[in-house]
């Protein structure tokens, strides 16, 4: 299949100096360390790592906002900090802290703008415009000023704003961050079904476990500037994310919960937090145990946190990338 | 040609954008109505104290439309250099890359449109006071399209001064206290209280031939006194002033880019 994204051992060094005189060091960081991907068109991949890990390194220099100190990368077949302007016509990008909507204009407003800088012709922006009005459920929002709306409707209007021109690859850096669970889910599916419908690439950066399993296919775990990491997302759950983190609060004191695969992170009278390698333990046998143990009166499953994956990779040995991932 | 539509939306949707929140924008005018009557006092008791009918070729109404316009331009400046400042610093600029976009052209489109806005307020309301204090001053078509082509220079002028300013945040801690200094700067010697007819002789044709007198007192004094003549001198003036802070701008962008790995995001 056709690669969308490739980059062969990308580098990127930048020098930190501090001091003033005589007394001004020079230092030499490596943000990125010789990264290689191969992205076929249409595959949605998460592309994670703890913070300074050199994710928005490697993606400005996707994008052309950076020179890379050494190594190559072709986007669509372009050079991206050498045709950056051609190059992102034909990409899109969402980022879940800056805004591309007008706050104070209703999103209608910035889609009129967006069609302008992109220079669409009206039929076909109003064709496009309507089609994601409809299938984002924009529509009963359209003409509310952006300060007005809540962040899941608001961020629904950004993915769509970032939709209009139809990119090829859309960059998404933690798009569900602060969302409530159910605004989350709905922008989950709607990235995930729209790369399954318009073969569009989708290259995800998020803290949350719960968007790389339900939006992207591939993940590639990055940190120290390298992958550590490049396999299907179901590889990733069967191996790291097997865990769940339970924690139950009672309503009278308890006695511990003895089970195989379950490890006791925290206890007190009232409350237990309880991790479970599902692979042992199916999550429903714990959660009877735990009814049986006493009333409950709140309980919350979560996911591990990315970095403690991460944490796992490394205490693994760090399995290096397979040279052929299957694409969706 | 579609090159610059896409920079005249901006322009549009940035204007659009103040106006939604146009009352508090307003608010701020009631300064204006303040600080203009303060003023109408004191060049009362100035030209009646010199007995002279006119001070710097204007007379006392003239001074006040004088007045008027020049607190309207510096009141109406938009904080770019801030804005700019906070892109760079946050990273936020990485955003602005990623679109089919010339960053600084795109800042020119909006801040053109912010400013027509609270330029057009401000003048309203400094005309509105202007004219109940002192009564109105003679304007011609012909003048009024004169003053117009000076302000847009004058606004240009302003925002490439203001986003240098700005893009300082690639090299430095904090720029406020640069913005402070320009902001100063433009007041005191680009004649915002004083024609600089009334400055001393022999600073005068340096006060000229600095780019703050572009930005306040020659759009101004074109309002109270059109003259082709002084126009084709102050947009040459201006002319020269933009093509030296467009080619300042050009090389500080390209420097401040090539460090943009350095500012997060």
């Amino acid at each position: 299949m056709e690669s969308s994204v490739v980059a062969e051992q990308l580098v990127k060094t930048f020098v930190v100096t501090s001091g003033w005189g005589r007394g001004r060091t020079r230092r030499e960081v490596v943000a990125v360390d010789g990264i290689s991907l191969d992205i076929p068109a249409g595959q949605a991949v998460a592309f994670i790592g703890p913070n300074g890990a050199g994710k928005s390194t490697t993606i400005k220099m996707l994008t052309g906002i950076l020179h890379p100190t050494s190594g190559s990368a072709r986007v669509l077949g372009y050079t991206p900090w050498r045709e950056r302007r051609e190059l992102v016509r034909h990409i899109g990008a969402v980022f879940g802290q800056r805004s591309q909507l007008w706050y104070h204009l209703p999103p209608r407003d910035t889609f009129e703008l967006l069609a302008r800088i992109y220079e669409l012709d009206r039929p076909t922006y109003l064709r496009r415009r309507d089609m994601l009005i409809e299938r984002f459920g924009i529509g009963p929002f359209l003409t509310t000023p952006v300060r007005k709306l809540s962040l899941g409707q608001r961020m629904r209007a950004e993915v769509a704003a970032s939709l209009l021109h139809g990119p090829k690859v859309l960059f998404l850096d933690e798009p569900t961050i602060g969302l409530d669970v159910v605004a989350r889910q709905e922008l989950r599916d709607l990235i995930s079904s729209w790369n399954r419908d318009e073969g569009m690439t989708v290259f995800l950066t998020s803290h949350d476990a719960g968007d790389v399993e339900r939006v992207a296919r591939r993940a590639i775990v990055i940190n120290h500037g390298r992958v550590v990491f490049d396999d299907k997302v179901s590889a990733l759950r069967r191996e790291y994310l097997a865990a769940k983190i339970l924690s139950v609060k009672f309503q009278a004191p308890v006695a511990p919960i003895e089970l195989p695969g379950v490890t006791t992170l925290k206890a007190t009278e009232y409350a237990l937090k309880l991790e479970v390698d599902t692979r042992v333990t199916p999550i429903e046998r714990v959660m009877s145990a735990v009814l049986r143990a006493g009333p409950v009166a709140d309980i919350a499953i979560e996911d591990p946190p990315l970095e403690e994956v991460i944490a796992h990779i490394y205490s693994r040995g760090a399995p290096q990338a397979p040279e052929e991932v299957t694409t969706p | 040609m579609i090159a610059t539509r896409k920079y005249a939306w901006l322009g549009l949707t940035s204007a659009r954008s103040n106006l939604a929140y146009l009352a508090e924008v307003a608010a701020r005018t009631l300064f204006l109505g303040v600080i203009l009557f303060i003023f109408l006092q004191l060049w009362r008791a100035t030209y009646a104290e010199s007995g002279a009918e006119r001070l710097g070729g204007l007379t006392l109404p003239q001074m006040l439309w004088y007045l008027a316009i020049t607190e309207a331009i510096i009141l109406s400046a938009p904080r770019v250099s801030h804005e700019v400042d906070q892109e760079v610093r946050t990273g936020a600029l990485a955003v602005q890359l990623v679109r089919p976009l010339s960053y600084p052209l795109a800042r020119l489109g909006m801040t053109l449109g912010e400013r027509l806005v609270r330029f057009a307020l401000n003048a309203g309301v400094g005309a509105l006071v202007a004219l109940v204090l002192v009564g109105p001053v003679p304007i011609a078509p012909q003048g009024l399209a004169m003053f117009a082509a000076a302000l847009l220079g004058a606004f240009v002028l302003d925002f490439l001064a203001l986003f240098l300013v700005g893009l300082g945040a690639f090299w430095m801690e904090d720029t406020s206290g640069l913005a402070l200094i320009y902001s100063r700067l433009t007041m005191i010697l680009g004649g915002m209280l004083l024609p600089l007819e009334l400055f001393p002789e022999a600073v005068q044709p340096l006060l000229r031939a600095l780019p703050f007198a572009g930005i306040v007192y020659g759009p101004a004094r074109l309002f109270v006194r059109p003259d082709a003549a002084f126009l084709a001198d102050l947009l040459v003036r201006q002319g020269v002033a933009v093509a030296v802070f467009a080619l300042a701008v050009a090389a500080v962008y390209r420097a401040g880019i090539g460090r943009i790995h350095a500012n997060g995001g």
